[in-house]
């Protein structure tokens, strides 16, 4: 249960609502025990004053106040009842957005190299998933066992009250049977429910590579091999799932005959002190009755602790993602930021974690303040890697990197995204408006600077002709941006930010012939005055630079 | 296509069931026995107390009632369990059925109908969207029955005791549904209202994960935290709205049900104090007090288990709706290859070949071209004049529109297996021996390392620790272009098919990669198996016999 510590300390947070939540699943429960009890008293006790008076004997029944009291039930039940399903899904969803925003803020500290797994949907799937089984955690794991335990001590203390032996003898039969109950299908249930989600993700794997998969797995032939292997997972899988819910059915069904023995067992107690005259008729009835009305809570309780397995997963997986040391850390002594944009690369050597050999070997470049260099060379030959360690979004393995002469790792990560704009290969397009996605760059960039930068990036008068233009919805939900459209978009934040370093990646890659030259001539005199480090497989349709190396032959220097 | 409304889906997910009725109906049966059953123990239940208390009998006289309670409880507690067995198990069985034809379909469609989807969207619909039809089968649809059965039987029942209660409970019946109906209908205008504002709010936890490597570049990334935490509570906000109005369903249902009790309690005791002066009141007893009261539960607890099925129902048509998109898209109706390749090169000839994509200029018209068996062909043209088009129609993922393509005599797409390579490497999860082996599942060790060394292939994989025994793919070592390339050349020598389909094997490669690519489809073609390549490189020109432009929807042949 460690896995889950994190997020029960989360939960601690929200410790006034979640007993409000209990205490009114609780109340619900009670009402429909005392609906039920009541009513089977008030009956009896009716059907026996009837008899009485059959009798010729004096009897009397105030019949008032027991009405009123069935009358009371019946409401709270309902008002207690809706109550708690608002104040408890809110809680769910407030649990919800703390969760999102505890692991959002965990990620923003990841390294550029674990974040990029975040960019395949599958892992985002997962990702959101298993959130998701986390914020179920408290209404399907905690509310409802807390709820049923009080609910159930309160039905022994209740027949205590009438008679202790019944009490005693009833509430232990309750609370060993129910617990009994919910452990032997709970147990089983939590390490099913974790190989459900493994054999899932195998089957999803494998659906995934079918797709991109199609055309060679037809045209050699083996598609119906891809497609048994699939069936062969999703037979595990489909009798994993049967089994699980199986096991959910066996908790209610369980539940079912547990209370109604209980019920049948505190009937048994009833009639036998009834007829030992050691409590009256109507007292005898409530007994079961009270009983018999504890099922609608209980019932829910097994199924919803097969959960539990399912978020101690969940809890793993997210635990597993943040406990990655990152390896970008930040200066403890911040240096004070230069003025000038000259950017010097010093005998680096250079690699992707992953990879076994480093790109870059004892490369070096120096690009004076204002200089513009373009670095060129094949795909593959470390020219992202450059761009990366320009603003340390990665470290050398040797060597040096330095704006204005101070190391990167000297200054603070704030001051050098401030001074140094990387575009990166991928157009990032947040579903947001196109003002949106433009103000990030500078949140307090005024419209005319919007559109000034649309204009640099030739995409203003695309702009112009939307019908809601810069409040536009661009991305996932919104309008979709053709490649280029994208491209340029992205390139229109960076001129925006107005850095005085500019380091831009294939940053015309996509664009026809014509647009990347007009871009080229309106990026131009805008770098003036900026360091510029641009990065291409070749020099068609680049802006013109001061400078060009050539990267594929290593190690180079410059 | 008017069967796309709601009601078609309920008849599309109603089809659906029918090869497995009998488990639905046997838990159908198995809940109206549990109904039938509840009101045996209810009956039981104030027989005893009637006996004991009206009737003066000792513990002793009714310990046989009990036994017979004890085994109402059990059995009714089995017939519960088994309704929800059966329900499970037809579920499944529907679910895996389901999931077999959507795969099924996926594999008639092949690569050029489906290329505008995501193979992440159609995994999801291949896994979630059929799962979420499980509920329906497993809960809704037996309910469906019990919800009307079980009522309805105990309305009789109680019809036989007092008809002043059945008439409550058949009175607060058909006001459930109603009032449940009117408040649904609001609820799903809110969401309707509301469906993309909410959407949007819901992707954006998503869409700011994807994109954090630019926030951070930009420094926004504590603001986006904070963000993120209103977003999430914004969505928080609207979906409560949503939620509220939901809840008021339910609590219309539970608001009648106990009303309904709380009556039925206060009408039978002033009737047995004699209050109540018509109907058959005066006749009521303690017995048929306690029946009628016990039973009142039980009338509205299977519409109550409806009404908590009913998402079931929802999801099952939401999921319906992106299931029949693909189950029902136009195309071949399977896989289909009759006519296997034994070995030789086959000849093609192409004839007034007539093709285009829907709202799109047609790509062939009236194209002619022949192959004669062991010849190596180099298609070239502009971008998008439609070199891949023809190689995948010559792959059988599409048909002409109109004239033929013969291959080894036989329509293209029926005769198989032939060996693919294309733009982007296809490679799957797995070691690099065992995508080799994908193009020939039977070979041997031996065979695969001869193909990987024939491709290249053994260049990088032999400086790798595990050789070919390397993982790839998904949390497996990254290859370049070039090194993927070559293992899907690796592919074509170890298929030996008579005809290689070769579509831009060195697009997107740099120099070194190319060249060695370059290498190794030089060994391929010498191997005398009849090759067509699309390819505006001209060192590909160089290792073919003939060379065909694609231009304006024709096919020319150029001097090499």
């Amino acid at each position: 249960m460690n896995e889950l510590r994190p997020y029960l300390r989360m939960l601690a947070t929200y410790r006034g609502r979640m007993l409000l939540g209990s205490i009114l699943v609780f109340a619900t429960i009670a009402a429909g025990v005392g609906l039920l009890a009541l009513s089977g008293w008030f009956i009896t006790a009716t059907g026996v004053t009837a008899l009485a008076l059959a009798a010729g004997m004096q009897a009397q029944l105030e019949i008032y106040v027991p009405g009123a009291g069935i009358r009371f039930f019946a409401l709270t039940r309902t008002a207690a009842r809706y109550v708690e399903r608002v104040q408890n899904h809110d809680t769910v969803l407030r649990l919800l957005a703390d969760l999102r925003q505890r692991v959002f803020a965990r990620l923003t500290a990841l390294d550029p190299a674990a974040l990029a797994r975040f960019r395949n949907a599958l892992v985002l799937n997962r990702l959101t998933a298993d959130i998701d089984a986390l914020d179920s955690l408290y209404l399907r794991c905690l509310a409802p066992p807390v709820a049923a335990v009080l609910a159930v001590l309160g039905v022994a203390v209740m027949l205590g009250l009438i008679d202790p032996l019944a009490g005693i003898v009833v509430g232990t039969v309750l609370l060993l049977g129910t617990g009994l109950l919910t452990a032997a299908v709970a147990w089983p249930g939590s390490a099913i429910g974790e190989s459900v989600a493994q054999r899932t993700e195998s089957a999803r794997t494998e659906i995934v590579d079918l797709v991109r998969g199609l055309a060679e797995l037809r045209t050699f032939g083996v598609v119906d091999r891809q497609q048994a292997a699939i069936d062969r997972s999703d037979r595990a899988l489909v009798a994993l799932q049967q089994r699980a819910a199986r096991l959910a059915a066996l908790g209610e069904a369980g539940m079912g005959l547990v209370i109604h023995l209980a019920m049948v067992l505190a009937l048994f107690v009833g009639v036998w002190l009834y007829t030992a005259d050691a409590v009256s008729g109507p007292l005898a009835v409530l007994m079961p009755l009270a009983v018999l009305a504890l099922l609608e809570g209980l019932a829910p309780v097994p199924g919803g602790l097969l959960q539990l397995g399912r978020a101690r997963a969940a809890a793993r997986r997210l635990n597993s993602q943040s406990a990655v040391e990152p390896t970008i850390c930040e200066p403890r002594a911040p240096a004070v930021p230069p003025d000038t944009g000259e950017l010097a690369f010093d005998h680096v050597d250079a690699g992707r974690s992953e990879a076994p050999e480093p790109i870059l070997r004892d490369f070096s470049l120096h690009l004076a303040d204002e200089e513009h260099v373009a670095v060129i060379g094949p795909s593959g030959c470390g020219k992202s890697t450059l761009a990366d360690l320009a603003v340390r979004l990665l470290d050398p393995l040797r060597g040096e990197v330095r704006l204005g002469g101070v190391p990167l790792p000297g200054l603070a990560l704030t001051d050098i995204h401030e001074r140094i704009s990387y575009l990166t290969q991928r157009s990032e397009i947040f579903s947001d408006t196109i003002t949106g996605n433009l103000m990030l760059a500078r949140p307090d960039a005024d419209d005319r600077a919007l559109w000034y930068a649309l204009e640099v990036v030739a995409l203003a008068d695309f702009v112009e002709d939307l019908d809601q233009g810069l409040d536009t919805w661009v991305g996932e939900s919104g309008v979709r941006l053709s490649g280029g459209q994208a491209r340029r978009l992205a390139l229109a934040r960076i001129v925006l930010r107005g850095a005085p370093v500019i380091v831009l990646d294939e940053p015309l890659a996509g664009l026809d012939a014509a647009t990347a030259a007009t871009v080229a001539a309106r990026l131009k005199p805008w770098l003036r005055g900026r360091t510029t480090l641009l990065l291409a497989h070749d020099t068609t349709a680049l802006p013109t630079v001061d400078r060009i190396v050539e990267l594929n032959t290593l190690p180079a220097t410059a | 296509m008017s069967d796309h409304g709601m009601r078609g889906h309920a008849r599309w997910l109603d089809g659906l069931a029918r090869p497995h009725s009998g488990l639905l109906t046997l838990a159908a049966t198995a809940g109206l026995v549990t109904g039938g059953l509840v009101v045996v123990q209810a009956g039981l239940i104030a027989l005893i107390v009637h006996r004991v208390i009206v009737a003066d009998q000792t513990l002793g006289d009714v310990v046989p009632l009990f036994f017979a309670l004890s085994g109402v409880v059990v059995l009714r507690a089995a017939s519960h369990w088994g309704q929800q067995v059966a329900g499970i198990a037809a579920a499944a069985r529907i679910r895996r059925h389901l999931r077999t034809a959507v795969l099924e379909r996926i594999a008639a469609l092949g690569p050029v109908r489906l290329a505008g989807e995501h193979s992440g969207d159609l995994a999801q619909k291949t896994m979630e969207q059929v799962d979420a039809i499980d509920g329906y089968f497993a809960r809704y649809r037996p309910q469906r029955v019990v919800a009307v059965g079980v009522p309805l039987a105990i309305a009789v029942v109680a019809l036989t005791q007092d008809w002043i209660v059945a008439l409550l409970l058949i009175l607060a019946a058909p006001l459930i549904p109603l009032f449940m109906a009117l408040v649904g209908m609001g609820a799903e205008y809110l969401n309707r209202e509301q469906f993309e504002t909410v959407n949007r709010l819901a992707g954006h936890f998503l869409d700011r994960v994807r994109g954090l490597s630019t926030l951070r570049l930009f420094g926004r990334a504590p603001h986006a935290v904070a963000e993120v935490g209103a977003m999430a509570d914004e969505y928080r906000r609207r979906n409560m709205r949503t939620l509220r109005v939901a809840f008021l369903s339910s609590a219309v249902l539970e608001f009648f049900a106990s009303v309904a009790i709380a009556s039925i309690a206060i009408y039978i005791g002033f009737g047995l104090l004699g209050y109540i002066e018509f109907g058959n009141a005066p006749e009521l007893t303690l017995f048929s007090g306690l029946f009628l009261l016990l039973l009142a539960p039980d009338f509205f607890q299977p519409l109550r288990t409806l009404a908590q099925s009913y998402h079931d129902r929802a999801a099952a048509l939401g999921a319906a709706d992106g299931l029949r998109g693909l189950l029902e898209r136009s195309g071949p109706d399977g896989v289909t290859t009759t006519v296997a390749c034994d070995g030789r090169a086959v000849a093609i000839s192409i004839a007034d070949l007539h093709f285009g994509y829907p709202d799109r200029a047609p790509v062939f018209r009236g194209a002619c071209l022949d192959i004669a068996a062991g010849e190596r062909v180099a298609l070239i043209g502009a971008s998008g004049s439609g070199k891949s088009t023809l190689l995948q129609l010559l792959a059988g993922f599409a048909e002409p529109d109109r004239g033929t393509i013969r291959i080894g005599g036989v329509p293209a797409g029926r005769i198989g297996p032939v060996a693919w390579v294309g733009q982007r490497p296809f490679l799957m999860t797995g070691s690099i021996a065992a995508n080799i082996a994908l193009a020939r599942p039977a070979a041997t060790r031996a065979e695969i390392r001869a193909a990987a060394e024939q491709a290249g292939v053994t260049a990088f994989a032999d400086d790798l620790a595990a050789g070919l025994d390397t993982p790839i793919g998904e949390g497996g070592l990254g290859l370049s272009g070039g090194q993927g390339q070559r293992i899907a050349i690796a592919r074509a020598f170890l298929a030996a098919t008579p005809l290689l389909l070769l579509d831009e094997p060195t697009a997107s490669l740099d120099a070194v990669s190319e060249q060695r690519v370059l290498a190794a489809l030089e060994r391929l073609a010498a191997e005398g198996r009849t090759l067509v390549v699309a390819s505006h490189h001209a060192a590909v020109r160089g290792l073919v016999d003939r060379v065909a432009a694609v231009e304006d929807g024709l096919l020319r042949e150029v001097t090499p």
